[in-house]
């Protein structure tokens, strides 16, 4: 890349000017690394809390189906599934965090009372109701953990992009531009070289042209010299 | 937009779920995973009306790979895996490779402690 750009001033000065840019994109972008690290810090945090409930709530349900499932029946179980009329949804809304959109999950009609659930009080027992009840706060974890494992994924996204911004700066294109700038000042600093010995050389070259025509100069004043003091002879012959 | 939680796998994983009032849901036999797994799965990603789906760690292992990395990276909708209770396996690396180091070894090394 170096050897592409045009050793001129004008171009140093434009590397220069991106040098500058470059450095201080690279500081701002390793500060928002930096935040970006410590906010998926405490979402980490969070999660491993919400990791840690939504197991022990799984085991739960899962110890309350079963239950269900000997005391019941599996048919009574699926059929108390089957007859669930309210069913559970969920609304997104979006939050900023350091320039990262991360969700908040809204539920409703997770949690449902004995009436709610529409499978009838007479034809079913309270292990089911106890499952159900189980399987809805489970239902609540799960919901929770998708909000921070959203929020963890984009935040590692995101850490991720600028990590390599930063690396692509620190490692690619400051190197470049720092090596363009050195060729650039070298060879302008060669040029400078070639033309103060160029001067020197055309100086030397003048002063020798003005010696020898003050050589020549002198040369001749003297030979005419020469001849004022020592009139030429036949000049003398022929007066007599 | 309201969107709704999906659970896919084995009927007796799906039941409890049911249960608590998911409609959205995928039946694949445990004997059937390693065939209509990745297709049950990749329905419920592209269906724009959930918003969260609910999977088994262990069925993790019967996806191909082109879908378990859709799995592991997918924001919209979400993939929550119970079972194990390490969390998203790919996370872990995700997290080891934007951070540089295991943030989840040492939590791993407390608990066994």
């Amino acid at each position: 890349m170096a050897k592409d750009v045009k050793p001129t001033r004008k171009n140093l000065m434009a590397i220069e000017d991106r040098i500058e840019l470059s450095e201080r994109g690279h500081g701002t972008l390793e500060k928002k690394r930096d935040g970006l690290i410590m906010e998926f810090m405490d979402i980490l945090d969070k999660a491993q809390d919400v990791r840690g409930e939504l197991s022990e709530d799984y085991d739960e349900a899962q110890k309350k189906i079963n239950m269900a499932r000997a005391m019941e029946g599996d048919v009574a179980v699926r059929g108390a599934a089957a007859a669930l009329q309210e069913h559970p949804e969920i609304t997104t809304e979006s939050k900023n965090i350091m320039g990262v959109v991360v969700p908040q999950i809204e539920s409703s009609r997770v949690s449902k009372d004995l009436g709610q659930r529409g499978y009838g009080i007479m034809g079913t027992s309270a292990r089911i109701d106890e499952a159900a009840e189980a399987y809805e706060d489970l239902l609540e974890s799960i919901i929770l953990a998708a909000e921070v494992e959203t929020a963890m994924k984009k935040m590692l996204r995101e850490i991720e992009t600028t990590k390599r911004r930063v690396n692509a700066l620190e490692f690619k294109l400051l190197p470049e531009l720092y090596e363009g700038q050195e060729y650039i000042e070298q060879s302008l600093e060669e040029q400078e070289r070639e033309e103060t010995f160029r001067l020197k050389k055309i100086k030397e070259k003048k002063e020798q042209e003005e010696k020898e025509e003050a050589e020549a100069e002198e040369a001749e004043e003297a030979e005419d010299l020469e001849g004022g003091q020592a009139p030429p002879v036949g000049s003398a012959a022929g007066g007599n | 937009m309201s969107q709704e939680i999906a659970v896919v796998g084995s009927s007796e994983f799906t039941t409890g779920f049911r249960l608590a009032g998911v409609r959205r849901f995928e039946n694949v036999p445990d004997d059937q995973k390693g065939e209509d797994l990745d297709d049950a799965v990749t329905t419920v990603l592209n269906d724009d009306g959930v918003g969260i789906v609910v999977m088994h760690d262990d069925d993790l292992e019967h996806l191909s790979r082109n879908v378990r990395q859709n799995v592991e990276t997918s924001v919209e909708p979400v993939v929550v895996t119970i079972g194990s209770g390490t969390g998203g396996g790919g996370l872990r690396d995700q997290i080891k490779r934007a951070i540089g180091i295991d943030l989840m070894e040492e939590d791993e090394d407390d608990n066994e402690n």
